[in-house]
C-alpha cells in the first residue's frame, strides 16, 4: 500500500530540489551579470564623464591660446608692437597734457583762495578797526583816575593817539568804541564821548601787541608820565590776553558819499 | 546607454559650470591625452557589446593610455622632436576611428539591422 504511494511523492521531492538548486543557480547568475553590468556602467561612465569635462577644459584652454601672442606671426607681432607704442605715445602726452591742466586749475584755486582770504582779513580788519563789530584779543587796560577833575577832553583825543600810534586795533573808553568818526568834547570837568558822558574812574581798554601799547604809553616824557604831573591823576596799566571791547553805535551816514575812481 | 549618454553631458556641463581651464603650457599634452582619452571609452563600449568587458581592463587601459599619451608629447617635446605628438595623434585618431566603426557595426547587428 505504501510503496507505490511512496515512490511518486519521492520522485516529486527530488524533483522539486533540483528545480530549486537551478532556480538558485540562475538567480545567483542573474545577480552576478546585473553586478557585471553594473560595474560596466559605472566605469564607462565615468570615463566617459572625465573625457567632457577634459573636453571642455581642453576647448576653453585652446580658446585663450589662439587669442594669446604666441599664436601671432613675427610680422604681426611688428605690427602689434608699432601700434601698442603708438598708442602708449598718445596716451602719455594726453597724461602729460592733463597733468599740466591739473597744476594750472590748482594754481588758480590756490589764487582764488588766496585772494579770498586775503579779502576776509582785510574786511576783518577794516571792521574793526571801522568799530563796525565788536572785537576781542589781547590788549592793555589803561585805568585812570581823576579825582580833582582836571582832565581835558584833549587829554583823551591824545591817549587815544597815543594808542593808535602803539599799534591798537581798537579802543573802548568805559565801554564805549571809539571809532573812527568818534570825537571827545565836554568841558569843566565832564567828559563827553560821542555825546555820551563818560563817568568818573576811566577804563580805557586797547586791543593790540601788549608790549608796544604799554611802550608807547610808557616812554620817558611819554603820556603816562606827563598825565601823573596833573594833581591827583593816577595811571594804572595791566596787560591782559584776553579783552574785548564792543561794536560802535550805528551811525547814517547821508551827507558824505563815495567818489566813483575813474578807471 | 543612456547612462552614458548622460554621464558625458554631465561631464560635459560639469566643465562648463565650474569654468576650469588648462593652462597653456599644457595644452599640447592633454590634447592628445583627452583623444586617448576617446579612445578608451569608445573601445570600452566595443567590448561591453561584444560581452568581453573587463572594468580593471578598462580602468587600468584608460588611465596607462592617456598618461602615455601625454607622456610621449612630452618626451617629444623634451628630445627636441615636436612633431611626436603627431605620431599620438595619428596612432588614437586611427584607433577611434577604427573602434567607432566597429561599435557601429556591433549595435545594427544587435539591433538586427544587418
Amino acid at each position: 500500500m505504501g510503496t507505490p504511494a511512496r515512490t511518486p511523492s519521492r520522485d516529486k521531492l527530488v524533483h522539486l530540489r533540483d528545480e530549486s538548486v537551478k532556480a538558485f543557480q540562475a538567480s545567483e547568475n542573474l545577480v552576478e551579470r546585473s553586478f557585471n553590468q553594473a560595474r560596466l556602467v559605472a566605469s564607462l561612465a565615468a570615463g566617459l564623464l572625465l573625457v567632457g569635462f577634459l573636453l571642455v577644459a581642453q576647448m576653453r584652454g585652446q580658446a585663450t591660446f589662439s587669442g594669446s601672442l604666441e599664436r601671432q606671426s613675427d610680422q604681426n607681432l611688428a605690427i602689434i608692437i608699432e601700434q601698442l607704442t603708438a598708442e602708449n605715445n598718445v596716451l602719455r602726452s594726453e597724461v602729460a597734457r592733463l597733468q599740466m591742466r591739473l597744476l594750472e586749475a590748482g594754481q588758480a584755486t590756490e589764487d582764488r583762495a588766496r585772494l579770498l582770504n586775503e579779502a576776509t582779513k582785510e574786511l576783518n580788519a577794516v571792521s574793526v578797526v571801522a568799530g563796525l563789530e565788536a572785537a576781542s584779543g589781547p590788549g592793555v587796560v589803561v585805568t585812570i583816575a581823576d579825582p580833582e577833575r582836571v582832565l581835558l577832553p584833549q587829554d583823551f583825543v591824545r591817549l587815544v593817539h597815543e594808542l593808535r600810534g602803539g599799534g591798537a586795533e581798537a579802543i573802548a573808553v568805559n565801554a564805549v568804541r571809539v571809532s573812527a568818526t568818534s570825537g571827545f568834547s565836554g568841558g569843566s570837568g565832564r567828559i563827553e564821548l560821542d555825546g555820551t558822558t563818560l563817568a568818573r574812574g576811566y577804563e580805557v581798554i586797547a586791543l593790540g601787541e601788549p608790549g608796544n601799547l604799554t611802550q608807547s604809553l610808557e616812554l620817558p616824557g611819554g603820556l603816562k608820565s606827563t598825565l601823573a604831573t596833573f594833581p591827583g591823576v593816577t595811571v594804572d596799566l595791566t596787560k591782559s590776553d584776553d579783552l574785548s571791547v564792543p561794536a560802535a553805535a550805528a551811525r547814517d551816514f547821508s551827507v558824505g558819499t563815495p567818489v566813483e575812481e575813474a578807471q | 546607454m543612456l547612462a552614458l549618454v548622460l554621464a558625458l553631458a554631465l561631464g560635459v556641463t560639469l566643465g562648463l559650470l565650474t569654468n576650469f581651464s588648462v593652462p597653456v603650457a599644457w595644452l599640447t599634452y592633454l590634447g592628445v591625452a583627452v583623444l586617448a582619452a576617446i579612445d578608451a571609452c569608445l573601445g570600452g563600449i566595443k567590448a561591453s557589446l561584444e560581452e568581453t568587458f573587463d572594468d580593471k581592463v578598462f580602468v587600468s587601459g584608460f588611465l596607462t593610455n592617456t598618461l602615455m599619451a601625454a607622456f610621449i608629447v612630452f618626451v617629444g617635446d623634451r628630445i627636441g622632436v615636436r612633431e611626436l605628438y603627431l605620431a599620438a595623434v595619428v596612432a588614437f585618431g586611427m584607433r577611434v576611428f577604427e573602434n567607432l566603426g566597429d561599435v557601429r557595426r556591433l549595435l545594427f547587428r544587435r539591433w538586427g539591422w544587418e
